[in-house]
């Protein structure tokens, strides 16, 4: 097989990677997801979310579920707008992250969990998402 | 085999994040506000060295990874060392850790506070 090569190639390539580099690296502002960020666990017939909630009260905070969707949203209030900052990382505001469950889970044994920041919800399959065994007559 | 397992875990061990902050200032202290989610207040470690502030935060729980079928984040042990200046009075360095939120308050010495002269009239 006859190919032709060019110089440019490896040029072009390397532009590609530092793109790809530049555009695909998780910093502040372009992370690919939305906050908060979960973990989730699944064991047998028991999920668990994990989300990262820094500064954030119980009170603001709402859980809901919907059939067979989860919303945690709330609000990270400011603590400290009254004075001057000299260097900010943090953010504040409301938020709101829609998860779709992979099966319907009993609504009434929902806990809900949070401690040192991080909120962890315990979600049971409900029955009827259950495997069946159907008996042959 | 086992001396490589054991090295294995000792990289693991020196893995930390730099937990993200915010730093106000007032007349009379400097806040420091830090993001440090799973640790409780008895894993924070605060030393003051010279003009080095330094703070570690251990995880109360070491992230579990087994079963772990969505990650979008993950938890290591914190830490973090900020060079501050000489008008803070590091005997009444103030921290209160709640919600996964360090707040560190550190007072200005009496001489660097701005003072209210009083004039006496003779």
């Amino acid at each position: 097989m006859i190919t032709t090569f060019d110089i440019f190639d490896d040029v072009l390539k390397l532009r590609d990677m530092v793109d790809t580099f530049f555009r695909d690296t998780p910093s502040a502002g372009n992370r690919p997801y939305d906050f908060p960020y979960v973990n989730i666990f699944e064991k047998d017939d028991k999920l668990d979310l994990r989300a990262v909630l820094p500064g954030i009260k119980k009170e603001d905070l709402k859980i809901e579920l919907n059939d067979r969707t989860l919303t945690i949203s709330g609000e990270r209030k400011n603590t400290c707008t009254d004075r001057p900052c000299i260097r900010r990382e943090r953010s504040f505001g409301s938020f709101s992250r829609t998860f779709r469950l992979p099966y319907s889970v009993k609504g009434e044994s929902i806990s809900a969990q949070l401690k040192n920041g991080i909120l962890t919800i315990s979600l049971e399959k409900s029955d009827e998402a259950k495997p069946k065994r159907i008996e042959i007559r | 085999m086992s001396k490589e397992l054991k090295t294995g875990r000792e990289e693991k061990k020196t893995k930390y994040t730099a937990p993200i902050a915010d730093i106000y200032e007032t007349e009379s202290e400097y806040i420091i506000t830090m993001d440090m989610p799973g640790v409780d207040k008895n894993g924070i470690e605060i030393t003051l060295d010279n003009n080095e502030l330094s703070i570690m935060g251990t995880l109360e729980n070491p992230m579990e990874t087994e079963n772990l079928k969505h990650a979008e984040y993950r938890l290591y042990d914190y830490r973090r060392t900020f060079r501050v200046g000489d008008d803070i009075n590091g005997n009444s360095i103030n921290a209160v850790m709640e919600d996964g939120v360090l707040t560190l308050n550190l007072p200005k010495k009496d001489e660097v506070k701005p003072r209210k002269i009083e004039i006496t009239v003779a």
